[in-house]
């Protein structure tokens, strides 16, 4: 593997996979991942697809636990603990970690309660209506729902849903949003639209995001790792470093490969 | 090229196409035809629950509630202050001619011998004339009557002869004897009644040519004392013109000359100053006689004062009741009249012309009377035993006892189970009214006809009953009425209804869905989010989805064991001190309940298993990825998206419930009870058991309030099932 990323000092580290393996039953899907996260910073996985970037990004706040054969190995570093020991409870993890999905999931409520759920679950104490709208407006929706918030969130656009998503994860103030192809549902104006909220999200969260568009990679991503498959298909980390590194100037020749569209 | 690899062109791929497509044509015609299917069959079964539900019946009285009044009323006549009665006529023209105060009344034809000496009035402004008579104009008329019967036409030549002579001449003498003539076309009724009853094949115009001249034989002729002098006149001129045979005229009154001629059979001809009633009817047909009916004539009663009387010519219906009744002065009955004292004159108790005067002139309605009243018919008419009964079940009034004797009653009353009676407020008019119509008047069905013979073979049913129960009313009667919803269980059809039965199934469904609902719902929701993929898990599951196809009888079975004897404690009350001692030990709404949450149990699991399971897992996954736990994520989104399927499998579940019958005969349904149900601990019956029990009865009455029955029952599940599909969409909307 191939990282040039480790220059940068112990305080701006968000999460750290060490000799991470991941498996579904008996199939090692994730061989060997270990990569750092720098805080305040947009990170992009990019690779072809079934290399195992969503399950590297699940791991990261313990949602593949919701797949009952998934098995994680290796240590995933948060605050300097491994959050796969025993005394953490991954309630908390996703407390603190969040996700937006590939697929816009709000959920069957309105847009006020999908907003508020969260907060409510996590005890939030302050003012609601407050939390709903900075959240809305973080999230760069708020004018266009400010006067329809009872109504359900089901009636909003795909883009407007993504965005709705992305207000939900950030009303629980989270240290880390991960985005699973966050824009792969959506015309290229919500897309544009969805980066630009990305890189104004970067001043308060850490945010790693899965892309296949390698445009996005480029011109969103402050770093990218790239990903790719063995022959056993278990996926592995071939080549992390800045963005702009990464693209101009590969180490890797599958890297070159892959992101000039040669294969993948 | 190769042909396997190319794809049809041109007129083949049209008609490859063309062949698919009719390939499913035919499928859809398949399916049609099944939903036709489904639907001819609903219509069947509505069509024939309907069919029973509603229709014509004929209902006789027991005992008429008119004859009932009569007795009543006449009483009174008698026993009213200032009233002379007399069986001497003449004796009551000199009394009412000598007073200007008096007022009296007599058959029309004593009337009019004497007219000089009395002032007749007129009644609601009319007059007795023959036309007023005839059309029933004059109030107080009553109809006079020959009976006899088909056999006796065709046995009794003398017979025979007598009443066509009769009915050619009777118009001739019968207003010489001071009643009035029948019309032309009554009297031609009355002849057409007779040669059909007679086998004689006559036309109008032979009737006068038959020649009574030489006819020998025995006849006689009992009955009415009011038609006795016609009968005499018709009889005389027969013999006059030659008729040899024997006749015999018997002057005992209408009510012996029917029992004469029904039930002694001693009368070839019963003469009748009234209808026949239905106790005589049926004494007659008891003894295979079918009374044909033939009105000779019309009597009128006569209201009269003295011609010293300036005050008035004319009373109406409601002042004569008052001045035969109630009133001392005749100012009491018309503000106009003088405040001088009535003096009333009436015939005695034996005589005809009281009846008629009671019958015509107070009102026969039962439903009208005081409490007081009623309650004296009451007395008259039922057994002292059956009265203590009533009186326990609830008194009379609330100071007094009617039918039980004090001291035993206040003994009743300090035992451990005291009756109802004791602490009950006392009947009110209604309930006493209902009681003497149920006891005394006891109404019958004595044949019911289904809908589509009420609607399209009326005719036919009419003459049936005219001719089988000529004194039984033909009504439309809807077997489903309000009535029968809230009134309790009888074991006459008449008076049965399905309180009971649906506070039976509302009370068993609500313990039923109580108890299954939540248990179901959380038994699905640890199969499908928490339980793993295990051996044990599997095979639970295995047995689960069995389960749903047990038979029912089988849940009854377990029902009985586990239920009824192993947790006889719990679900007789008795752990809890409430159960009474009387009710059947488990045979209990509880144990009935539980049965039937344990056979709708596993419908209940699978049914919310899959409503759970076709929640996106997406929506799990971002309730969790907000930090939610297991069970905030299941609470808030799994479970209120899965609610509408949940409730939909819990809908047909409860209809499932509500229809069973098997289970709960098992587990020890009863089967007449008279108490509604008011604990899980009472003793139960539901509708389909209700049902159930009505088809298996003999008479005929019980598969009409079946059938209405079954439509309560379906009306009970639609609305059940409606309210839950409500509850379902507020929820289904909510998402
Ligand atoms: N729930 C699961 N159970 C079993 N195998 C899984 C599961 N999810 C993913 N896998 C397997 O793990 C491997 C990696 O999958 P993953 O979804 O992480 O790929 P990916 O890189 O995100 O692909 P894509 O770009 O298509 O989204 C694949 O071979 C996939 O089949
Ligand atoms: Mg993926």
């Amino acid at each position: 593997m191939t990282s040039t990323v480790t220059g940068f000092a112990n305080g701006n580290l968000a999460v750290e996979a060490r000799n991470m393996h991941v498996y579904y039953g008996p199939f090692r899907a994730v061989k060997d991942v270990s990569l750092k996260i720098k805080t305040h910073a947009i990170t992009a996985f990019i690779g072809p697809s079934g290399c195992g970037k969503s399950t590297v990004l699940r791991s990261f706040n313990r949602m593949n636990d919701l797949v009952a054969t998934a098995r994680v190995e290796g240590e995933i570093l948060y605050h300097g603990n491994n959050i796969y020991s025993n005394d953490v409870d991954p309630v908390e993890i996703r407390r603190r970690i969040g996700m937006v999905f590939q697929k816009p999931n709000p959920f069957p409520k309105t847009i006020y309660e999908n907003v508020a759920w969260g907060a409510r679950i996590n005890s939030y104490k302050g003012d609601m209506d407050e939390l709903v709208e900075s959240s809305l407006r973080q999230a760069a929706l708020w004018n266009e729902v400010k006067d329809k918030l009872q109504e359900s969130g089901y009636s909003l656009s795909g883009g407007q849903q993504q965005r709705l998503c992305i207000a939900r994860t950030i009303a629980v103030k989270p240290d880390i949003i991960l985005m699973d192809e966050p824009t792969s549902a959506l015309d290229p104006v919500a897309t544009l639209r969805i980066e630009e909220l990305i890189q104004e999200l970067k001043k308060n969260y850490t945010i790693i995001i899965v892309t296949h568009n390698m445009q996005q990679a480029a011109r969103a991503s402050d770093f990218t790792a790239f990903y790719n498959m063995d022959e056993d298909r278990a996926g592995y980390l071939v080549e992390y470093s800045g963005t702009n590194e990464l693209f101009t100037n590969p180490k890797n020749e599958l890297t070159e490969q892959y992101i000039t569209g040669r294969f993948g | 090229m190769s042909q396997q690899t190319s794809y049809p062109e041109g007129s083949a791929l049209k008609g490859q196409i063309t062949s698919r497509q009719r390939r499913g044509s035919a499928w859809q015609l398949a399916f049609q035809v099944s939903t036709i299917i489904g639907i001819i069959a609903l219509i069947a079964l509505l069509y024939n629950i309907t069919n029973q539900a509603f229709g014509l019946v004929a209902i006789q009285n027991k005992v008429e509630p008119s004859s009932l009044v009569l007795a009543l009323e006449e009483e009174r006549l008698l026993s009213a202050e200032n009233t002379v009665t007399s069986e001497d006529d003449n004796e009551l023209v000199a009394g009412i001619a000598s007073d200007a105060n008096a007022i009296g009344f007599f058959g029309y034809a004593y009337y009019q011998q004497n007219s000089d000496q009395l002032k007749l009035l007129t009644v609601d402004g009319i007059a007795p004339t023959a036309e007023s008579v005839q059309n029933e104009t004059y109030g107080l008329v009553r109809p006079l009557y020959l009976y006899t019967t088909a056999d006796v036409l065709a046995q009794n030549q003398a017979a025979n002869i007598f009443l066509n002579y009769y009915l050619t001449h009777i118009n001739e003498e019968i207003e010489d004897v001071g009643y009035f003539a029948t019309s032309d076309a009554q009297l031609s009724e009355a002849r057409a009644a007779w040669t059909a009853a007679s086998g004689l094949n006559l036309q109008p115009g032979q009737w006068a040519a038959i020649n009574p001249e030489g006819i020998t034989g025995q006849l006689s002729v009992v009955g009415s004392s009011t038609l006795f002098p016609v009968n005499e006149r018709i009889a005389e001129r027969l013999a006059a013109d030659g008729f040899a045979a024997t006749v015999n005229l018997a002057n005992v009154g209408s009510t012996a000359g029917l029992r004469a001629f029904c039930e002694e059979g001693t009368a070839d001809i019963a003469a009748a100053s009234r209808p026949i009633t239905s106790a005589e009817f049926e004494a007659c047909r008891e003894n295979d006689l079918r009374p044909i009916e033939i009105q000779i004539g019309t009597d009128a009663l006569a209201i009269v004062t003295s011609p010293e009387n300036s005050f008035t010519t004319n009373v109406t219906q409601q002042e004569l009741r008052t001045l035969f009744d109630t009133a001392t002065t005749w100012a009491d009955a018309n503000e106009a009249w003088p405040n001088n004292p009535v003096a009333r004159y009436i015939p005695g108790a034996d005589s005809g012309t009281l009846d008629f005067f009671a019958e015509t002139v107070f009102p026969k309605d039962l439903a009208n009377l005081s409490k007081e009243t009623l309650v004296e018919l009451l007395t008259a008419n039922i057994s002292v035993g059956l009265g203590r009964r009533l009186e326990r079940e609830q008194r009379f009034y609330d100071d007094r006892l009617v039918f039980d004797d004090p001291d035993l009653f206040a003994e009743a009353c300090a035992s451990d189970n005291p009756a109802a009676g004791c602490t009950m407020p006392a009947r009110d008019q209604e309930n006493v009214y209902e009681l003497l119509l149920q006891e005394v008047v006891a109404p019958d069905v004595v044949s019911a006809w289904s809908l589509m013979d009420s609607l399209f073979a009326r005719d036919e049913v009419e003459a049936f009953v005219a001719t089988e129960y000529p004194n039984a009313e033909l009504t439309f009667r809807s077997w489903l009425t309000l009535d029968f919803i809230t009134s309790p269980q009888s074991s006459t059809p008449e008076f049965a209804g399905v309180r009971t039965a649906i506070m039976g199934s509302l009370w068993v469904v609500a313990i039923t869905v109580f108890f299954s609902f939540p248990i179901g719902v959380g038994a699905a929701i640890y199969l499908e989010e928490y339980a793993s993929d295990t051996f044990i898990n599997r095979t639970i599951q295995t047995n689960i989805n069995n389960l749903a196809g047990v038979p029912s009888i089988i849940y009854g079975m377990l029902g009985l064991a586990i239920f009824v004897r192993t947790l006889e404690p719990l679900t007789s009350g008795a752990l809890f001190g409430v159960g009474d001692g009387t009710t059947a030990n488990g045979r209990t709404i509880l144990s009935a309940g539980l049965t039937l949450g344990l056979l709708i149990l596993p419908v209940i699991i699978i049914a919310a298993q899959e409503a759970i399971r076709a929640v996106p897992h997406s929506l799990r996954q971002a309730g969790m990825a907000l930090g939610a736990t297991k069970w905030q994520t299941i609470w808030a989104h799994v479970l209120p998206s899965a609610l509408p399927g949940i409730l939909t499998g819990t809908i047909l579940a409860i209809s499932r419930a509500i229809g069973e019958t098997a289970p709960l005969v098992v587990v020890g349904a009863s089967t007449l009870i008279f108490v509604d149900p008011n604990s899980p601990f009472s003793k139960f019956t539901t509708l389909p058991i209700q049902i159930y029990q009505w088809t298996a009865r003999p008479q005929a009455e019980f598969r009409n309030i079946a059938a209405a029955a079954i439509l309560v029952l379906l009306v009970l599940l639609l609305s059940l099932n409606a309210s839950a599909i409500l509850l379902r969409n507020r929820y289904a909307r909510r998402a």
